[in-house]
């Protein structure tokens, strides 16, 4: 039987911490697009949130194992699935979208990619944040 | 937005939403399999003796920290009416609290757990 707590603790890292780079690569090469810099932003961007996408399914195989299937639940717990399950779903359709579309972004497109990347980084950020209470605070018990 | 961005969007949201289905159906799946296999034997214990066992080993490992009713003692809290689920009481119960808590992960199997759990559940 696998420790799930501490595989679950290791795995949900990379998925955090590679979207949050690539958001911001993603802005930084917007912010210095005349730049020979923009386009290698551009391309760790899209490498960052293809492996955080990859990434995510193992730290949520993790948890659901480590929550013996509890997909919601109450309190700090109930909290970090709200935030986990529109985090997941949104990371990967933008990994996909991003991995189809590449570089032929239109100026729409690249606002909307960028407005949804920063919704998915809040995201996992507050999934992050609950999933730390759970481990530090006890997870809501009073 | 251009034809190929539509056709990525369309097929971003599908692979998505599959995933999602297949993540929760997965979960569903290990939930119930988690269920049975907690319960061996051919008649499953009642809830009030799952309780009365839970109570037992409340009054052995928790109750010193927690108080004899469950009210709280002067460095843990009360455990009356907690806001989580069954599920969430077992993982602290087995993980413990980091510099809070102890994990009894080592001192009580999963069904002692469940136990335990059932008599915090009375408590509300």
């Amino acid at each position: 039987m696998l420790p799930w707590d501490k595989v679950h603790g290791a795995m949900t890292h990379f998925p955090i911490a590679l979207l949050l780079f690539s958001t911001a690569c993603d802005f930084g090469s917007v912010m210095f697009k005349k730049l020979p810099l923009a386009r290698e932003l551009r391309s760790a961007s899209l490498y960052a949130l293809a492996i955080a996408a990859l990434a995510s399914l193992g730290a949520v195989i993790s948890g659901i194992a480590l929550s013996k299937g509890d997909m919601w639940g109450r309190g700090d717990f109930g909290w970090h699935h709200r935030f986990v399950w529109p985090a997941f779903g949104l990371l990967v359709a933008l990994a996909v979208w991003r991995l189809v579309v590449r570089e032929a972004m239109s100026r729409f497109g690249l606002c909307l990619y960028l407005c949804l990347m920063l919704l998915a980084s809040g995201l996992i950020a507050a999934a992050g944040y609950f999933g730390g209470e759970l481990l530090l605070s006890g997870g809501g018990v009073p | 937005m251009t034809p190929l961005e539509i056709r990525a969007a369309i097929a971003a949201v599908i692979t998505s939403a599959v995933i999602l289905v297949a993540t929760f159906s997965a979960g569903e799946i290990y939930r119930k399999h988690y269920a049975t296999q907690t319960q061996p034997g051919t008649k499953p214990l009642a809830p009030e003796d799952l309780g009365v066992k839970g109570r037992s080993y409340f009054l052995q490992s928790c109750a010193h920290c927690h108080g004899r009713d469950a009210d709280g003692g002067e460095d843990a809290p009360s455990l009356l009416k907690l806001q989580i689920s069954g599920t969430h009481m077992a993982l602290v119960i087995q993980s413990g609290i980091k510099g809070e808590m102890p994990s009894f992960a080592k001192k009580y199997n999963e069904q002692d757990v469940a136990a335990i759990v059932a008599y915090l559940q009375t408590l509300h």
